[in-house]
Parts: structure tokens; C-alpha cells; sequence
């Protein structure tokens, strides 16, 4: 049974049930009052007649005429036509004996009549005489059988209606029931995008306010879900290709040293290709055994001299520098740092030597120290070819290069910057990666200042 | 043989893939990207193309639905092993598909295949004075036909398919016999001492010490 429906039945029965016992109580009370003031009148009319009659009486014995039944009679006579036009009836008795029967026996025999019947004593002297008053009440019973068929009319027509209005209101107000009812099956079903499109301000907009609230958090939560499956199926499809390209190289030129025939040139060739290939397994290893060391193990931060990490730095990278003809300015106004030496160093030789490939012959790299909010900052800048909005978002992703044609001339694996972010993770810092293709990249970490 | 463009753009895999196609008699070109491998096959008369995948600028399957037209076959090279892939690779037209790390001789086969599929491989090959023709399975010395039974024109062609290289015993059992041969592999060097004197070819098949045969021919 839907929900509607049990309201429907629900306010349908209470309502009818209260209407009929409210209407059949005050059709009872007026019942009632009609049969009460009904009596009134005809005990006020009974006294006005017995007080006519006792004074006729008492003028015809003041005239000294004996009271016979014949005359009694004709006294109640001359009442009982008057009043009999009026649809009143009247008896009178003497000790119990019928002396005028009343004039209008044709009504009583006629048809069932209801009546109303009072009988009282003349006052004294005559209390002898016994005056019965009756009268017709059928009009006032045929007024409440006509109340009631109209009451049973009045029932067999307003159920339906009600019924109906009922029901269209009732569809009405549970339509955004069914509204949400139809969103959270799509969303059941896998579309998380779809929300609830209901704008009213009771109970059910709250309900619909609170459903696509909860639909954009789960929303939001699978879309960071995919995309962490995809950046792990992307990592792995990248670490099969690293592995994968060196061994085929190695294994093939193997085979060919072992089991072809060929000259001595190419035999330096293979042998040289098996060697370089298998530096660039062993670099590939060790730099994921970095990354999985700084994964694993939490970091002791220390006081870091900036000047000395730069002299550091700026030795390891010399030669690359110079070899590519790209001059490295460096500018530090901060003294210290909280940071592992080592990993910082680490970290700014990745960023440079990523200077170095983005940047063409002549172009500048920077390697700034400076302090901004409180905060220090190491950036690494260059004019070089910079990344797309879509590069930078992959960037720190292991393996991922911006230009693979480029870099892996280099035998670099693509995973410099995943080590820095890995760095950057371990001393709690934030990394900032601002890009515009053509006009070159900035990377800055934000550390904490050793005097705070 | 047949004309070959590898497109590679790893290098030492690009190498190590032509000095193969040199040593069995196939020439070659290189090509190192997508618009490069574009540009080459509209201007070189190509037999075979070796593709890699995952390349800079197009992509493998994306040079394949440029190139499609040429119906040139195709032999993917991949490092990945997605079903998906290889599915797709297929559904692009691929004759085959070869997943890195690979054997050199079983890429060697899968050229060896295709080409024959597609009807490019040569119909005889000449060294010295023995003339091999592949079609109707005949073999002359010195113009003078020489009788040789079946298995080991099988063991000749497997030899000449892949002169240069070394095959071990096992290899040529499984490339000459087919898998499901229980022979032993003393039977091999039956059927080679019979190649050896049938053609002259004393010194052209060479044992390698430790591995097997090798067809030594000029490159």
C-alpha cells in the first residue's frame, strides 16, 4: 500500500465518521428542542383553554344554570371547532366519561398521525372535568425524515468529492516525496551526478536540501576515488614501460652478443647499450627506494644553513649548467631553515635539473631563498617551455613527464618531481607549481623559519 | 627481403631491433615519433612497420588510423599488456602484436609471418652457388637440382630465416618440427650434417659452441 493511498482511506474514514456522528448529534439536540418547545406550546395552549372554558363555565353558573353534560358539550363544542380548524384536538371527561369525544375524528382515522397528548383537570370547582388536548406533530416528523434523507444525500455525494479533492491535493504534496524517490534510484544505479530539483520550504526541501548535499560529498568522494585509480593504473602502466624498455634491451642485446653473428663495432654497440640500460634500471630502483624510505620513515628536522645548501647545490649542478650553456643566478636573504640538509639539496637538484631540460641554451635559472608570511620560501625558476594546466596537474605524478621525447634523452624516469613532492610531504611543507607554456616554470616550497 | 620502418623512440630498442632485421637480410628505416613515422611512410615504399605505442606526438594507434589507408601491415610493439589494448590495436587493423620484453627471434617469426601473409617475402635466396626458392620448395647447386626431403627443407628455411643468429637445438626442433616434436634433439644434427653435404655448406652452417647452428651469410 503506498503512502498516499493510506492517507487517503486515513483522512477519507476519520473525516466522514466525524461528520456523520457530528451531524447526527445535532440533528438529535433539534429533535430535541423542536419536540420540547413543540410540548410548550401545547401545554401553554391546553392551560389558555381550560382557563377559556372555566370561564364560560363560571358565567353560565353565575347565570344559574345547572352545568349539564349536554351543555358541557356544547361548551367544548364551540372550543373544539375553533381549535379543530387549527389542527388541535380536544376531549373532555367528566369523572372519567367521555362527554365530547372531539370534532375532527376523520384525521385519526384517516392515516397514521403522531400527536401530542395532554390531559389536565379544570381548576376548582370543576376539577371534575378532565380536558385532553391533542395535537398533530406529523409536519415536524416529516421535516426530520426529510433532514434525513438529506443528510444521507448530502453523504453519498460529499464522500466522492471529498475523495477526489483529497486525492489531488495528496498527490500534490507527495510529489517531491516522489521527485526523491526517482533521484536517489538514478543515483542507486550509478548516476551521481544527477541532484534532487525541489525548491519548497518545508520538511521535504530540507530532506531534498540534506540529499544533495550528501549526493555531492559522495559525488565528489568517487570522482577522488577514480581519479586515484586511475593515477595508480597510470603509475603502474608507466613503471611496466620503465622496466619493461630497459629489460628488452638488455635482454635482446644479451641474445645478440651470445647467438649472432656480428662485428666487432656492433659488439661495443650491444655492450655498451647493455651497460647503459642497466645504470638506468639501477637509477630507476634507487630513486623508487627513495621514494618508499621517505614513505616509511618519519623525518628528524634539523637547523639547515641556506647559503651552505645552495653552495651544495649549485656544485652538484655546475657541470650540467655549464654543459648546457644555462647560467644559474642565486639570491638568499634568509639564514636557516628546519629541514633535513640532505633531502633539501636532493630536492633543489631535481627542480634544476628539470630547469635545465625545459630551458634553452642562454636562458636563466633562479634559485631563490626569501621570506614571505612568515614563511620561508626556496623557489627554483626558469624561462623555459613551461607546462599546460593539464601538465602541471600530473606533474608530481610518478613517471610523468611533460615532454617524453624530450626527457628520456636524458634517461631521466620521470620521477624528480614525485621525489620533491615526496621531500615536501616529509618536512609537512606545501609545494606551489606555477607554469605558462612559453614563458617558463616556478616550483616554491614553503618551510618553516628556523627562529620560529 | 622485405622493407621495414621501425618506429621506435627509444633508441636502444630502435637499435637493437634494426641490427636484427640487418643480420636476417631485411632493410629498414628509423622513425622516433609519430609525425616522423607520418612523413617517412609518404615518402618510402614500406613493406612492414614495426610500431611502438607509446610514442611523442601521436601515439601508436593514432599513427595507425592515419595511416590506415596505405594498408601497409602493422606489428605493434608494447610494453603494456592491457587486454584493452591489444584489443584495440587489433580492432585498428594490426596484424599482430609483440609485448616488450621480447625474444629477437620470436619477433624475427612474427615478421616472418606477416610478411608471408601479405605475400612480401622473397621467393629464393642465393648464397654462393646454391639457389633456395621458396614456392616450389626447390633447392639448386650450381643450377643442378638437389633432392631434400621435407623436414629438411623446413630446417633450411628456419636457417635462412634467421641467418646470422644462433639457434639452439631446441629452437630450430620447435621452428623446423613444430612444438609437439618428441624427437631428440640429436636428430637436429642428423638433418644438419645432411644440409651440410647435400649443399656444399660445410662452412656456412656453423656450430656455435654451447648454443647450436648458426647460417653464417655476408650482411
Amino acid at each position: 500500500m503506498r503512502f498516499w493511498h493510506k492517507i487517503l482511506l486515513a483522512v477519507i474514514t476519520l473525516f466522514i465518521a466525524a461528520l456523520d456522528i457530528s451531524v447526527i448529534m445535532v440533528m438529535k439536540k433539534s429533535w430535541q428542542l423542536n419536540m420540547e418547545s413543540e410540548t410548550r406550546r401545547a401545554a401553554s395552549e391546553q392551560l389558555l383553554i381550560a382557563n377559556n372554558i372555566f370561564e364560560n363555565l363560571d358565567s353560565i353558573r353565575a347565570r344559574g344554570n345547572p352545568l349539564t353534560p349536554v351543555l358541557l358539550a356544547s361548551v367544548a363544542e364551540s372550543y373544539g371547532d375553533y381549535y379543530g380548524k387549527q389542527g388541535i384536538g380536544l376531549e373532555l371527561r367528566e369523572n372519567g366519561r367521555l362527554i365530547y369525544p372531539g370534532a375532527g375524528e376523520r384525521n385519526a382515522a384517516v392515516q397514521e398521525v403522531q400527536l401530542i397528548r395532554m390531559s389536565m383537570p379544570l381548576p376548582a370547582p370543576y376539577q371534575q372535568l378532565e380536558l385532553t388536548y391533542t395535537r398533530d406533530i406529523s409536519g415536524l416528523h416529516r421535516q426530520q425524515r426529510e433532514l434525513n434523507r438529506f443528510f444521507v444525500m448530502i453523504n453519498w455525494i460529499s464522500g466522492p468529492v471529498l475523495a477526489l479533492l483529497l486525492f489531488l491535493m495528496i498527490k500534490r504534496l507527495t510529489k517531491p516525496l516522489k521527485e526523491l524517490s526517482e533521484t536517489t534510484k538514478t543515483i542507486a544505479e550509478g548516476d551521481y551526478s544527477n541532484r534532487v530539483n525541489l525548491h519548497s520550504k518545508d520538511e521535504f526541501g530540507e530532506v531534498a536540501v540534506n540529499f544533495n548535499r550528501m549526493a555531492s560529498v559522495v559525488e565528489q568522494r568517487m570522482n577522488e576515488l577514480s581519479d586515484m585509480a586511475e593515477e595508480k593504473q597510470r603509475m603502474v602502466d608507466n613503471l611496466a614501460h620503465e622496466l619493461r624498455t630497459p629489460l628488452t634491451s638488455m635482454q635482446g642485446f644479451a641474445e645478440l652478443l651470445t647467438s649472432a653473428n656480428i662485428g666487432r663495432e656492433d659488439q661495443m654497440k650491444a655492450g655498451s647499450y647493455i651497460r647503459s640500460e642497466t645504470l638506468r634500471l639501477k637509477n630507476l630502483a634507487f630513486k623508487l627506494l627513495d621514494l618508499s624510505v621517505l614513505r616509511h620513515h618519519p623525518l628528524v628536522l634539523t637547523e639547515v644553513d641556506v647559503a651552505r645548501l645552495f653552495e651544495t647545490v649549485v656544485q652538484t649542478e655546475q657541470l650540467q649548467l655549464t654543459g648546457n650553456g644555462i647560467p644559474l643566478e642565486t639570491d638568499c636573504s634568509i639564514r636557516r631553515v628546519w629541514g633535513d640538509a640532505d633531502l633539501l639539496a636532493a630536492y633543489l637538484v631535481n627542480l634544476i635539473d628539470n630547469a635545465i631540460r625545459a630551458s634553452a641554451a642562454g636562458s636563466q635559472v633562479r634559485l631563490l631563498a626569501y621570506e614571505q608570511d612568515g614563511e620561508a620560501v626556496l623557489e627554483v625558476s626558469d624561462s623555459g617551455s613551461g607546462m599546460t594546466a593539464e601538465q602541471c596537474k600530473q606533474a608530481f605524478e610518478p613517471f610523468y613527464r611533460a615532454d617524453p621525447a624530450r626527457s628520456r634523452v636524458y634517461g631521466n624516469a620521470g620521477l624528480g618531481l614525485s621525489l620533491c613532492r615526496q621531500i615536501a610531504e616529509a618536512h609537512e611543507a606545501r609545494v606551489g607549481l606555477n607554469s605558462v607554456p612559453g614563458e617558463g616554470t616556478t616550483v616554491r616550497i614553503f618551510l618553516q623559519l628556523f627562529n620560529n | 627481403m622485405a622493407y621495414i620502418l621501425v618506429v621506435e623512440d627509444e633508441q636502444p630498442i630502435s637499435d637493437l631491433i634494426t641490427m636484427n632485421l640487418k643480420l636476417v637480410g631485411h632493410t629498414y628505416s628509423k622513425a622516433y615519433s609519430g609525425p616522423e613515422a607520418i612523413e617517412r611512410l609518404g615518402r618510402e615504399r614500406t613493406d612492414l612497420i614495426l610500431l611502438d605505442v607509446m610514442l611523442p606526438g601521436l601515439d601508436g594507434f593514432e599513427v595507425m588510423q592515419q595511416i590506415h589507408h596505405l594498408r601497409i601491415p602493422v606489428i605493434l610493439i608494447t610494453a603494456r599488456n592491457a587486454l584493452a589494448d591489444r584489443i584495440k590495436g587489433f580492432e585498428l587493423g594490426a596484424d599482430d602484436y609483440i609485448i616488450k620484453p621480447f625474444e629477437i627471434l620470436e619477433l624475427l617469426a612474427r615478421i616472418n609471418v606477416v610478411l608471408r601473409r601479405n605475400e612480401v617475402t622473397a621467393a629464393s635466396f642465393v648464397c654462393d652457388d646454391v639457389e633456395v626458392r621458396f614456392p616450389e620448395r626447390q633447392v639448386r647447386v650450381d643450377q643442378v637440382p638437389v633432392d631434400l626431403t621435407a623436414r629438411e627443407f623446413e630446417l633450411l628455411e628456419v636457417l635462412i630465416r634467421n641467418r646470422n643468429i644462433a639457434l639452439s637445438r631446441e629452437k630450430l626442433l620447435e621452428l623446423a618440427w613444430g612444438y609437439d616434436y618428441a624427437g631428440d634433439t640429436r636428430t637436429v644434427d642428423v638433418h644438419i650434417r645432411q644440409l651440410r653435404k647435400k649443399l656444399g655448406w660445410e662452412e656456412r652452417i656453423k656450430t656455435v659452441f654451447k648454443l647450436g647452428y648458426r647460417l653464417e651469410v655476408q650482411v
